[in-house]
């Protein structure tokens, strides 16, 4: 399902007009974001940034390709999320912020 | 504000911008309303003096009673209007909007001949971008120094099509124009030929007065060298209309 979003978006990239910010650079960008979840290099950090710019092409372009073009990613990510997120990198336990006894303790 | 001859018979209308009420000509934009009564309403492809393009989404507002969002460079007020202009979801989309600009192309401040008195610098600054979150394309644009006056440098281009705007609707000439489409959207003069050897460019530089960022700039400027002047085009307009 990953490479279906995928797929489409990169149809989406392609069929872009260029005039407006958010569908020129914005689909361009989803793209580059759902290749490296499919190989298997995407980050957590990766799908929330790959969310915010769903919303955000979505509300902002000029015309209906921008603005639906964020839809399969959209739909996917509701009916299989599991399918994004067993690609992803395991989190990386060095770059987690450290819990102290202080911490714990507040906790 | 640029008024344009007035006809008599304009009406006058009432809306209501961040809450405050304000009357205003039915033939105005929102952005133009919201500036004359000092609410910032940040933009970036729209200039006083040229058309309106839309393109940028940077000024973006919400209007009670419209599913979408709509810009207010290309909106006209009406009557019983209401208009949110800085909520924290604009806030939000305007932020990414302008990450979204840096990450296109190679915007590096540090080296830029614009550096401090770029406009997408201070949008960013405006905006509150103080990192960029998706990764820079880093792709490789060229430079045009064939121009003995100018420069044009791809790198910093924003494609706001301020400088295909001007040379078409002020200077008459029509030199610049955009080629391809997508992310492979470039600036170009004539058709595609360096910018020296264009047999339509007239040499006015009301281009590189335009341009918002260092992409068109003067020939012999180094980093942080090239100031604009931001009254040029609205003095010119104004001049002209004084005829």
């Amino acid at each position: 399902m990953v490479d279906v979003a995928r797929y489409f978006m990169e149809f989406c990239s392609s069929e872009s007009c260029g005039k407006c910010v958010p569908c020129r650079v914005g689909t361009h960008q989803m793209h580059e974001l759902l290749k490296r979840i499919h190989q298997r290099r995407g980050t957590a950090a990766d799908l929330a940034l790959l969310e915010e710019l769903c919303e955000v092409v979505q509300m902002t372009s000029l015309c209906g390709l921008g603005q639906t073009a964020p839809n399969p990613v959209l739909s996917t990510l509701r009916y299989f999320r599991h399918e994004y997120e067993e690609r992803l990198q395991p989190r990386d336990e060095a770059f987690e912020p450290r819990r102290t006894a202080a911490a714990e303790a507040k906790s | 504000m640029m008024r344009s001859a007035a006809p008599a018979n304009v009406r006058v209308v009432t809306l209501k911008i961040n809450g405050q009420a304000i009357g205003a000509r039915e033939d105005e934009t929102i952005l133009q309303v919201a500036r004359e009564h000092k609410i910032r309403i940040p933009s970036l492809c729209y200039l006083e003096g040229l058309s309106v393009w839309g393109a940028c989404r940077l000024c973006v507002v919400e209007v009670t009673g419209s599913p979408r969002l709509l810009s207010a460079c290309s909106t006209r007020v009406a009557e019983g209007m209401e208009v949110q202009t800085d909520t924290p979801r604009l806030q939000r989309y305007r932020r990414m909007i302008v990450e979204l600009l840096f990450a296109e192309r190679n915007h590096v401040c540090a080296i830029c001949v614009s550096n401090g008195h770029c406009e997408l610098q201070d949008l960013a600054q405006q905006c509150g971008v103080d990192h960029v979150r998706m990764p820079y394309r880093n792709s490789i644009y060229q430079l045009d120094s064939s121009h003995d006056l100018f420069r044009l440098d791809h790198n910093r281009c924003v494609l706001c099509t301020r400088c295909v705007r001007v040379c078409d609707e002020i200077e008459g000439a029509h030199t610049w124009d955009v080629m391809g489409r997508g992310i492979q959207c470039q600036v170009i003069t004539d058709l595609n030929r360096p910018w020296g050897e264009s047999r339509t460019c007239t040499e006015c530089g009301k281009c590189v007065q335009v341009c918002p960022t260092g992409a068109l700039v003067k020939q012999g400027t180094s980093v942080g060298e090239m100031h604009k002047n931001r009254q040029f085009l609205p003095y010119l307009s104004r001049m002209r209309q004084a005829l």
